[in-house]
């Protein structure tokens, strides 16, 4: 610890801090317009100067390291007039629409301009024409850019897309898409959340409302397993309309939580129905009656998965959920190998590795948080990251270091041949070091095609690091060989010090597999929540019985981050929910919230109200949102099975992947989403493979499922695997959320694109 | 602060004082002023006026709601939305001022972005049966846009309606015909606007 004085206090700071860090921690207010938290420093405005005894001049407080003994003054009539000369210079020809500018009342600009106190003007320069520019999502207006940088760094160094870049010119300097015409990236949107002024913007919200009318929600997103904090934004849905709020955008945390474009943009999923159906419940309540099974998905907070638990407990009801009864059959095997009922692994261990392997799963799409925290240790700590799949990701390549292919099916054998090469030597258990000893690598190498060479390099590359983090994907959770697959990655956190993260496939798989018993295979009358089935209860607005959204509910959910966090109502329901079905049913409490505390803490949940879970943010703690899951202790049985026979896929194969910002039908709702078209997309070698044309539309028939596509062309796709979504399916898409994600199904031309 | 300017309640100084007799005490004295001032004559001199005028036909009575007396500008009655003189573009810009210094919260606008690039305003409500005519709004508005009108009479048969942005915006004709005024009521330029403002330097 360092202790140094900033205005006269004394302020702790750790190794390597610098002072702004150490002051904002102590509460201490140093100007800033190009600070970041989660990125370098930039340096480009000077705001943050002050003076430091003994040394010359005014020193960046964003970038100076604190040291021992420093004394630290924050503010002098001399700093005080070089930063109201610094905002002098950025209001120069800046034009005056704050009142109509998105930013207005949230602005960077217009608050150090007050706070400064600028109320003239000795500077001027002759302007010129400035561009509006406009892609899909977002927007850059160049005239009220003051070039602070922030958006390029959190491209680059937080997402990965690196999409932006400045064009230097003096005062002629801009953003601008980086190597292309149009802007090209994954639209997260973070670019328009760290825009200090309103330069950058979100298309669809603009001029739309203003800053302090809209009602901020917070709230957790509720796409995918990550469960980023964001604030749902409301406000009356029109004048002339009734009372009723709108979604009218989302926003976030940006210093300290990233969003990305689903759930930034893919906010207004909500089921708006007229009142209580008195009809439909009482045939929902009869369809209770009579049920055998209950079969829904893991888009459900946790509150709701305790009463369906405890409708199972009273009426012996079957509970199928097919991806988190995968994940809790992985979480189970992945136990009895690490001896602990959680795998160690997390984001924040992920953004703090030195050295990443990602193993079946195309991240990018997947799970964009967790490619965020890669991208992050990237760029922090230039991770390396060794990226297995079978499909090349071209948007990945900027961080990752190498890329190892593998056979489609062959996940158990390439992860058995990775623990050869990381953890042998360091097993002190004799019959799992036999295992790895009599490994028939000969074999393994031969069919999944990951060759000596490849582990070697593998091996050399992260030979250096310290903090080496496994990401296990959905490839390996939904393998037939899930169990064998967990109980291999158990062994890196047993016997390699490593951190795995299985990423969880849907928004509460966790969830729902600590707290659901649940059953393999439905079996007579099935009641289906947001699943197809006898009577369908569904929050999507094509079942029996209307159900609330998940940004209509309010309650927990439970990361893939090992965490519990609190999701609020952003817009009302007044329809049933799930808890007056139970409540009619016996199962009884006055709201869904009280489930909350009672959580099963053998499964490592707190009791805790659900009022009293933290949601906030500082400076000193950064996000302080729910709880973390305890890992308990777990009897280990360390006998391995022999690895299966590795399966063969030969022909054109589907994989089962959503493109960029779906996640399946709920974001395939929201009205900023809902224009994508379903494509299937293949390299030119598989073209040729199912004998395709680019723009032909195909039927194809997975796992049951029927459904049309149109084939494009992707150049920067590699073999004869074709990227097949799921997110147009509405209800049926659960129906095969849970396979395997590779199938060789039948496709079948049935015309073209635009018939 | 300082309480001074509450403590001083000499606030007669500037008065100036017109010479009153002394009223009488005694009750001959009280009688005799009531018997001067009932037969002085006045009263007939009074009501001959009224017989006269009466006569004349020259009554001077307002004949309300036939009739109406000018109000002053500053006058704070049922708002107007104003159009720009030339362009005949509307002047509110939907900068959501008002909407938020709106002490009774009954201002509500609907914008989008159009195809102009601009900001439009595509529905202004006050609700007039929360409206307290406080002037808020019109003091705020930084473009003139929401001013007070001069219509005072509110009686409806709903306990609250409502103005649309049609009822109060000028309408073009109006316009053209030059019939909107320029508002020197509440928020309204003040005289000297144009002394009190610096021009940004142009060195160049
Ligand atoms: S960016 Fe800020 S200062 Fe500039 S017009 Fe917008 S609100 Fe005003
Ligand atoms: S667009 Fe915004 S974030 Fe990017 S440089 Fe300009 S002002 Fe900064
Ligand atoms: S979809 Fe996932 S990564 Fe994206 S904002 Fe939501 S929780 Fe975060
Ligand atoms: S006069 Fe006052 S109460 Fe009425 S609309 Fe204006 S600000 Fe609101
Ligand atoms: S203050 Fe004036 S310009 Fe702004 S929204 Fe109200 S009427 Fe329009
Ligand atoms: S915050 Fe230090 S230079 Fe901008």
């Amino acid at each position: 610890m360092i202790t140094l004085t900033i205005d006269g206090r004394k302020v702790e700071a750790k190794k390597g801090e610098t002072i702004l860090q150490a002051a904002r921690r102590a509460g201490l207010y140093i100007p800033t317009m190009c600070y970041l938290t989660k990125v370098k420093p930039i340096a480009s405005c000077r705001l943050c100067v002050v003076e430091v005894e003994g040394a010359d001049g005014f020193i960046l407080s964003c970038q100076a390291p604190a040291l021992d003994g420093m004394e630290v003054r924050t503010n002098s009539p001399e700093l005080f007039s070089h930063r109201q000369n610094i905002m002098k210079l950025y209001d120069v020809n800046h034009p005056l629409e704050c009142g109509v500018c998105d930013k207005s009342g949230a602005c960077d600009l217009q608050n150090k301009t007050l706070e400064f106190g600028v109320d003239t003007q000795e500077f001027s320069a002759r302007d010129h024409k400035r561009d509006l520019r406009k892609w899909q999502f977002i927007g850059y207006d160049e005239s009220l850019c003051i070039l602070c940088e922030k958006c390029v760094h959190v491209c680059n160094e937080v997402i990965g897309d690196d999409a932006i870049e400045i064009h230097y010119g003096g005062y002629n300097s801009r953003i601008q898409p980086k190597g292309t015409e149009e802007l090209e990236c994954t639209n997260c949107g973070e670019c328009i959340a760290v825009c200090p002024v309103g330069a950058m913007i979100s298309t669809d919200f603009q001029y739309k409302a203003n800053a302090w009318e809209l009602e901020k929600i917070p709230a957790t997103c509720a796409h995918c397993s990550a469960g980023c904090a964001l604030n749902y934004e409301r406000k009356y849905e029109g004048a002339l309309e009734k009372n009723e709020p709108k979604i009218y955008r989302v926003t976030n945390e940006f210093e300290f939580s990233t969003l990305c474009g689903a759930g930034r943009f893919g906010y207004d999923f909500e089921n708006r129905v007229a009142g209580r159906d008195e009809a439909a419940f009482k045939k929902a309540l009869e369809a209770f009656r009579k049920a055998d099974t209950i079969r829904f998905t893991s888009r459900i907070t946790n509150e709701e998965a305790m009463i369906l638990q405890r409708l199972k407990e009273k009426y012996g009801y079957r509970l199928v959920n097919k991806d988190a009864g995968n994940y809790r059959k992985f979480l189970e095997a992945y136990a009895t190998m690490s001896g602990k009922s959680l795998f160690n692994g997390s984001l924040e261990s992920l953004a703090d590795a030195d050295g990443i392997i990602v193993l079946g799963t195309r991240i990018l799409t997947d799970n964009p948080a967790v490619r965020y925290h890669i991208t992050m240790a990237s760029k922090r700590h230039n991770a390396r990251v060794v990226y297995m799949h079978p499909m090349e990701d071209e948007e990945m390549k900027n961080v990752v270091t190498q890329f190892v292919k593998y056979e489609v099916g062959t996940e158990e054998g390439v992860l058995a041949l990775l623990a050869k090469t990381m953890l042998e030597g360091k097993i002190d258990v004799k019959k799992i070091e036999g295992f790895l000893k009599d490994l028939d690598e000969g074999y393994l190498s031969a069919e999944s095609n990951v060759g000596e060479e490849e582990l070697e390099a593998v091996k050399t590359s992260l030979a250096r690091c310290r903090r080496i983090a496994l990401v296990v994907g959905e490839d390996c959770i939904n393998h037939p060989r899930a169990t064998q697959i967990a109980r291999l990655a158990a062994l890196f956190e047993r016997f390699g010090g490593i951190s795995v993260l299985p990423v969880a496939p849907k928004t509460n798989s966790l969830g729902v597999a600590l707290i659901c018993d649940l059953d393999d295979e439905s079996e007579g009358y099935t009641i289906g929540y947001n699943t197809p089935g006898d009577f369908v209860l569904s929050s999507l607005g094509e079942g029996d019985l209307d159900m609330p959204a998940l940004n209509q509910q309010e309650g927990t959910f439970t990361t893939l981050n090992k965490r519990v966090v609190p999701t609020n109502v952003a817009l009302p329901f007044k329809g049933y929910v799930l808890n007056d079905i139970a409540n009619a049913l016996g199962v009884e409490a006055e709201f869904t919230i009280d489930y909350t505390e009672r959580l099963p803490k053998e499964k490592g949940f707190e009791a805790v109200r659900f009022d009293d879970i933290p949601y906030y943010f500082s400076n000193s703690e950064g996000e302080v949102r729910g709880y973390e899951l305890r890992r308990l202790k777990h009897g280990v049985d360390s006998s391995l099975e022999d690895i299966a026979e590795l399966p063969e896929f030969n022909g054109p194969i589907l994989y089962r992947c959503d493109p960029v910002l779906q996640f399946g039908p709920q974001t395939y709702r929201a009205s900023q989403l809902e224009g994508e078209e379903p494509v299937l997309y293949g390299a030119q070698q598989f073209a040729v493979a199912a004998k395709l044309q680019e723009g032909m539309r195909v039927r194809v028939n997975v796992g049951g499922v029927e459904m049309e596509r149109v084939f494009k062309i992707d150049p920067t796709l590699k073999g004869t695997i074709a990227l097949n979504p799921t997110f147009d399916l509405g209800l049926s898409e659960d129906l095969l959320s849970s396979n395997y994600r590779y199938s060789q199904s039948k496709i079948e031309v049935v015309g073209q694109a635009n018939e | 602060m300082s309480l001074e300017q509450f403590k001083d309640r000499n606030v007669a100084q500037n008065y100036t004082f017109i010479p009153v007799d002394e009223p009488p005490v005694e009750p001959l004295d009280k009688f005799k002023q009531v018997v001067k001032r009932t037969f002085k004559g006045e009263l007939f001199v009074g009501l001959w006026v009224v017989f006269r005028e009466m006569v004349r036909f020259n009554i001077h009575t307002v004949k309300y709601p036939m009739e109406k007396l000018p109000i002053s500008p500053r006058y704070r009655a049922v708002h107007k939305l104003y159009r720009l003189l030339e362009s005949g573009n509307e002047r509110c810009i939907g900068c959501g001022l008002c909407e938020k210094i709106c002490i009774a919260n009954c201002i509500r606008m609907d914008t989008r972005y159009d195809e102009n690039q601009r900001k439009e305003v595509t529905e202004y409500t006050i609700n007039l049966g929360r409206c307290i005519f406080c002037g808020y709004c019109a003091e705020v508005c930084p473009e003139l846009a929401i001013v007070h009108g001069q219509r005072y009479e509110n009686a409806s048969e709903q306990r609250a309606h409502f103005v649309l942005r049609d009822d109060i915006l000028t309408p073009l004709d109006f316009l053209k015909e030059g019939k909107q005024e320029e508002f020197d009521g509440f928020g309204a330029v003040s005289p000297n606007a144009d002394e009190r403002i610096k021009k940004t330097p142009t060195a160049y």
